[in-house]
């Protein structure tokens, strides 16, 4: 029984060691999730190949054919194999809970210099800002590498869930309180944040991208965005700037702002139906800012996109982005 | 399936043999008390959304209720009143039946019933000039919702009474059986006790 | 509750039901059940209707409130009235003479009588698996539908709207009314006998409860005719988004209230059963671990299930009667919703399991022919269970934003779950230490009953460590997690309960060869599909989406398959057990040689259960110990003797 307890051990720490369970880590945090995973593992293997050896064994050994009528030996218990599988089970959980919660109180805590983002989320769009930063605004999340960043919170409808897999750490945005989070990634590259608590029909596109680059890229890119966003008129530059922030982009196509979006109609097309449905272009964008469910483009659904537009966006930001969507400069 | 219980049993066979007492509760006292219980956690659930939305809830109000509404501690102290005197009148009608005093019986229960109909009148009239309404925001969820959780239980707790009063007036109770009596007792001293904790938490503190 | 009334005091000759035949119409069934269902329906929409305008609310015809009153509360009140549940009450409420112990309604004479109010517990325990059976097969086919769906990225067949309604729908028919209900009818059959009773304490109670279960699926179900489609917000309808998505939602809101009260009655039954009806001889510590299980889990069930009745009502006001309980601009508070919830939702896991646990203690010392091993700790393990049950509801709401300090005390609270449950696995391997194993069906889906809840109360010591939960809560690793114990779980015991049970409750046997087949071709599509949602989960996938990354199409594409191969197996199942009901052989009233009481009496059981209630001498596990008895019977309908073995 002892070998088949081994052999057992072996092709399950194959099946645990061969299939790439966890994403590559991309945060310090997700090598420490990876490594209480590893501590459970271990302990997990030794538990299933214990119980899979006594029972495959036991179904070998002590079968017994139909037409046999005999009984097995009265054993009733034994007290201390009782008290050692009470006492041993406890201890090896207690040894996961403690290392856990070490685990768990070093997540909680940034490391020096932490950059600060506020994330608010809606149905169906995220949005990001930051702070300390020129309270630069975007659509998509662009965090510089090895350093801390601490994100505060907000949902302005229902709960939803914000996970980068690649970086471990999880928090649902809940109404009415703020929620925090720290992530500290650890290397460059394109990563992204999904939705994780369902939250309405767009839910399982809620995406955004998530963009790790190095220090003096992040530099870089909070000025570009300062400075695109400087003056006080209608600019394309505003626009465009504006319609990466609302996430527009999420789930719209537009060749000007080079977003692919599926989850709602191409905007390259709009002034095309507005002509058709025999409308100033114009008002036909607006409304269908303001109001989403009005019109719905054949082929898609009603309430994916919040109708909460004309209420988060000023009436010159909607003028500026009606501007941007039907061409005109 | 049957055909061959009714051949093992004869057409004359009627019932089952009684069930063993294994206990010295009465079943269907233990399954009121057991009722009780259920029902006791599930005012739990209500005072848990009321400790929610008063204590836990970061944006909790400062004054309960939040100005410029008050709860009308007083007409409700009397209601208090009411329904704790109606707990005795049950007491009485339940002590009659066990001394074979009908009269005591009835008029027990009628008065039972007669301050429960009072209580509920007076609630009734409560909401109406209360100041406010469902819609006025968490603390008015908290109060209609754990009122009004009660007031149904005083209305089932009614019923229960009724019937047992019907059956009362038919001369059905003896000094031996009357948890026909005992059972709508025991679930009206319930539906006192759970107001007491609803005046005093909801009203009172 | 005048349920619980037993009294009378008439003269005793007459009965609840009167003699004389009235016509169809009047008569307790179908067609007063229709025409009462239609007539209290329109009670409700006047009511509702008469109020407002008396009270000058507009609109008069608020169809939100109508078709909670009207349709969703009276309207089912009024079909169980129609079918005959409230007859005898109303007798005895009018104050006419009824005998209690009439038994007009009891046992089934032919299979119409299984479509009536009927008080027997052998009859609604049927009753009971056959209608939970048809949910299953729905809430199955609709797996299979959404699993379609999944089976490329993008959107194929439906919109995301339907996909989230058809998810919602397969969790809470497979929750609400297949598992706990199908415990509950294994239990209603076999209790009772086990225990030596002629019936369940409460029969007219019993039968009342079951019949709240076809409304509560039924309501599920109808929720797809609604204006906005089925409810979609999954099983556990969190708010705030719950309290404005489309009517449909108020359908689960009152199915789960039916549902809940169904469990409630039928908990409440058991434990008065098993308190004050026991054998002679039978002490808590002779009883059956099927009815120590069942006891503990009726226990969970009457303290928690009040509390997701609260969590329902709450979103339902906070739709129609415009409170604020989860409006946090109002003063609510959104996170109060999942507590609450899971107050009771997390001890529901156990109820869905402990139950099972109670089917294999049985069948594993059966046919392991040796004597349960550690009885009263099996015993203290499950009280064990129901005690720290209590104290893990947040283990849910790791990521939900509540309060820290929560964390660590709940971590560890539901890692030390992990140890009474580790004393029944390791309980059951040293029961079939050394035993005679007989490895037919039963005891077959008991062991992969026993491998698969390995894997899923192990994926659950990960899911308890706060970090790791913190990466994997919210992915397809919980659903492989929660497919782990109540497919691989629950439902294994369910099919082991089914077959062990099979030839008691139907006098037939089912076929063996079949029966193996079922349990393979489950046993191997299951793990396929369910297995690689661990790794798919973890790696990036959330759950409950309509649409997902490109990278994870591949091994969506197996899980798909997979499920309709496990769809598929259900069918040998099923043809099986409709075979084997109709044509199968005469089964032998005792054919795993057991010592428990229901196998000491014929099959299918004498319509009252015993002649003479047996008096019990010792413990039910007896095996292998020379002249040990569980029970004697008195009563010349015990098939030939006891078992006795040595």
């Amino acid at each position: 029984m002892t070998g088949l307890g081994i052999v057992i051990a072996i092709l399950v720490t194959l099946v645990a060691v061969l299939i790439p369970w966890l994403p590559t880590s991309a945060s310090e945090e997700m090598d420490r999730i990876e490594f209480v995973y590893w501590f459970a593992t271990v302990i997990c293997i030794a538990v299933f190949a214990l119980v899979m050896a006594v029972l495959l064994y036991s179904v070998m050994a002590f079968r017994s054919p139909p037409e046999d009528e005999s009984d097995g030996p009265p054993i009733h218990g034994n007290t201390n194999l009782e008290v050692a599988w009470t006492v041993v089970p406890a201890i090896l959980v207690i040894a996961i809970g403690v290392i856990s919660a070490f685990v768990m109180s070093k997540n909680g805590e940034a490391g020096p210099n932490p950059l600060n983002v506020k994330v608010f989320a809606q149905q169906f769009a995220w949005r990001f800002v930051y702070p300390d930063d020129n309270e630069v605004k975007s659509g998509e999340l662009v965090l510089p590498v090895n350093r801390s960043a601490k994100f505060e919170m907000e949902s302005a409808d229902v709960i939803h869930s914000f996970w980068i897999p690649a970086m471990g750490q999880k928090q649902d945005l809940v109404p009415g309180i703020k929620t925090r989070i720290i992530v500290t990634p650890t290397r460059t590259g394109v990563f992204s944040l999904v939705c994780t608590e369902l939250c309405g029909v767009g839910h399982a596109t809620m995406r955004a991208t998530v963009r790790v680059v190095s220090q003096e890229d992040f530099v870089a890119w909070v000025k570009e965005r300062s400075d695109g966003g400087g003056g006080g008129g209608v600019s394309g530059d505003k626009a465009a700037a504006l319609f990466a922030d609302a996430g527009c982009g999420g789930c719209h196509a537009f060749t000007p702002a080079g977003t692919t979006g599926e989850i709602g109609p191409n905007l390259d097309d709009l002034v095309a139906a507005a002509q058709k449905a025999g409308q100033d272009p114009a008002d036909y964008v607006r409304e269908a800012i303001v109001d989403p469910g009005k019109v719905i483009a054949p082929g898609y659904q009603d309430g994916v996109m919040p109708p909460s537009y004309g209420e988060t966006l000023s009436p010159a930001e909607i003028d500026s982005l009606v501007a941007y969507l039907t061409g005109a400069k | 399936m049957s055909a061959h219980a009714e051949a093992l049993h004869g057409s004359d066979h009627h019932g089952p043999p009684a069930a063993n007492q294994s206990s010295r509760i009465a079943p269907t006292i233990l399954g009121m008390f057991l009722f009780i219980g259920t029902e006791a956690m599930l005012f739990g659930s209500f005072f848990a959304a009321y400790f929610f939305v008063r204590v836990v809830n970061p944006d909790a109000p400062d004054s309960w209720p939040p100005s410029p509404y008050e709860f009308p501690q007083f007409v409700a102290g009397i209601n208090t009143a009411i329904l704790v005197t109606s707990s005795f009148t049950m007491h009485w009608a339940l002590q009659s039946v066990k001394r074979n005093n009908r009269r005591g019986l009835q008029a027990g229960l009628v008065l039972t019933i007669l301050m429960g109909i009072a209580f509920l009148l007076t609630q009734f009239i409560e909401y109406a000039h209360i100041g406010f309404n469902t819609g006025d925001g968490a603390f008015a969820s908290v109060f209609f919702g754990l009122t009004g959780l009660h007031g149904a239980h005083v209305l089932v707790g009614l019923l229960l009474l009724t019937f047992a009063t019907i059956r009362a007036f038919r001369g059905h109770y003896s000094p031996e059986h009357h948890h026909g009596v005992e059972l709508p007792g025991i679930y009206w001293h319930f539906v006192d006790v759970m107001w007491i904790v609803v005046y005093v938490t909801v009203y009172l503190i | 509750m005048s349920a619980v009334e037993h009294e009378s005091h008439g003269a005793g000759h007459g009965s609840g039901e009167p003699t004389r035949q009235r016509s169809i119409l009047m008569r307790p069934g179908f067609v007063r059940a229709a025409w009462c269902f239609a007539l209290f329906f329109l009670v409700g929409l006047y009511l509702v209707a008469g109020i407002r305008w008396l009270a000058g609310w507009d609109p008069v015809y608020d169809w939100n409130i109508i078709v909670l009153v009207g349709g969703l509360t009276l309207a089912p009140i009024g079909f169980l009235l129609g079918l005959g549940s409230f007859d005898y009450w109303l007798y005895w409420i009018s104050g006419r003479p009824t005998i209690p112990d009439d038994h007009a309604n009891h046992g089934a004479r032919t299979w119409k009588d299984y479509f009536k109010v009927n008080t027997d517990h052998k009859v609604i325990g049927v009753q009971y698996l056959v209608t939970t059976f048809v949910f299953f097969t729905l809430g199955g086919l609709m797996a299979m539908l959404f699993r379609a769906e999944l089976a490329q990225p993008g959107m194929q067949f439906m919109d995301t709207q339907t996909y989230n309604g058809l998810v919602s729908m397969h969790a809470a028919l497979m929750i609400f009314v297949f598992i706990i209900p199908a415990f509950a009818g294994l239990a209603n059959f076999a209790v009772p006998l086990m225990l030596g009773a002629p019936d369940m304490a409460f029969p007219r109670l019993n039968a009342l409860s079951f019949w709240f279960l076809p409304i509560a699926g039924t309501m599920f179900l109808c929720s797809f005719l609604a204006p906005g489609g089925a409810f979609a917000t999954g099983w556990t309808s969190y708010a705030p988004l719950a309290s404005d998505q489309p009517i449909g939602q108020v359908f689960f809101n009152m199915g789960v209230q039916w549902a809940g009260a169904s469990s409630i009655l039928t908990a409440l039954n058991f434990l008065v059963t098993i308190i004050t009806m026991r054998a002679p001889g039978m002490t808590f510590w002779r009883m059956p671990l099927l009815v120590w299980a069942n006891f503990t889990t009726s226990l969970l069930v009457v303290i928690a299930t009040p509390f997701i009745a609260g969590s329902q009502f709450f979103v339902m006001f906070d739709r129609v009667m415009h409170t604020s309980f989860f409006v946090p601009a109002e003063g609510g508070y959104v996170l109060g919703y999942q507590h609450i919830f899971w107050f009771y939702s997390h001890p529901a896991v156990y109820i869905m399991i402990l139950p099972g646990f109670g089917i294999i203690s049985e069948i594993i010392s059966v046919m392991s022919r040796k004597p349960i091993f550690g009885y009263r700790l099996m015993a203290m393990s499950l009280l064990g269970i129901l005690v720290l049950g209590f104290s893990v509801w947040a283990h849910h709401m790791f990521v939900a934003g509540m309060t820290d300090w929560l964390r660590v005390p709940m971590m560890i609270s539901t890692l030390l779950i992990a140890v009474p449950t580790g004393v029944k696995v390791f309980s059951w391997l040293a029961t079939l230490w050394e035993g005679r194993i007989k490895l037919n069906t039963p005891m077959l889906f008991s062991l992969g009953f026993i491998s698969m809840f390995v894997i899923g109360g192990l994926s659950g010591i990960y899911l308890a460590s706060v970090p790791i939960t913190i990466h994997a809560s919210d992915t397809y690793f919980i659903v492989a997690h929660i497919h782990y114990v109540l497919f691989g779980g629950s439902v294994l015991t369910i099919f082991a309960g089914i077959y062990y049970w099979f030839p008691k409750m139907t006098g037939r046997m089912y076929n063996e060869r079949l029966g193996k087949l079922h349990f393979w071709l489950t046993f191997i599509s299951f793990n396929l599909t369910f297995f690689p949602m661990h790794w798919v989960g973890l790696v990036g996938m959330p759950r409950r989406v309509a649409d997902y990354a490109d990278r994870f199409a591949d091994l969506n594409l197996v899980v798909t398959i997979s499920s309709f191969a496990l769809g598929a197996s259900v069918v040998v199942f099923f043809y099986n057990m409709i075979v084997s009901w109709t044509r199968g052989p005469i089964a032998d009233p005792n054919p795993w040689r057991a010592m428990t009481l229901e196998w000491q009496v014929s099959s299918p059981p004498p319509i009252f259960n015993f002649d003479e209630i047996p008096q019990v001498v010792g413990g039910p596990y007896e095996y292998g110990v020379p002249g040990a008895r569980h029970a004697i019977l008195t009563s010349t309908t015990a098939p030939a003797a006891q078992e006795v073995h040595g």
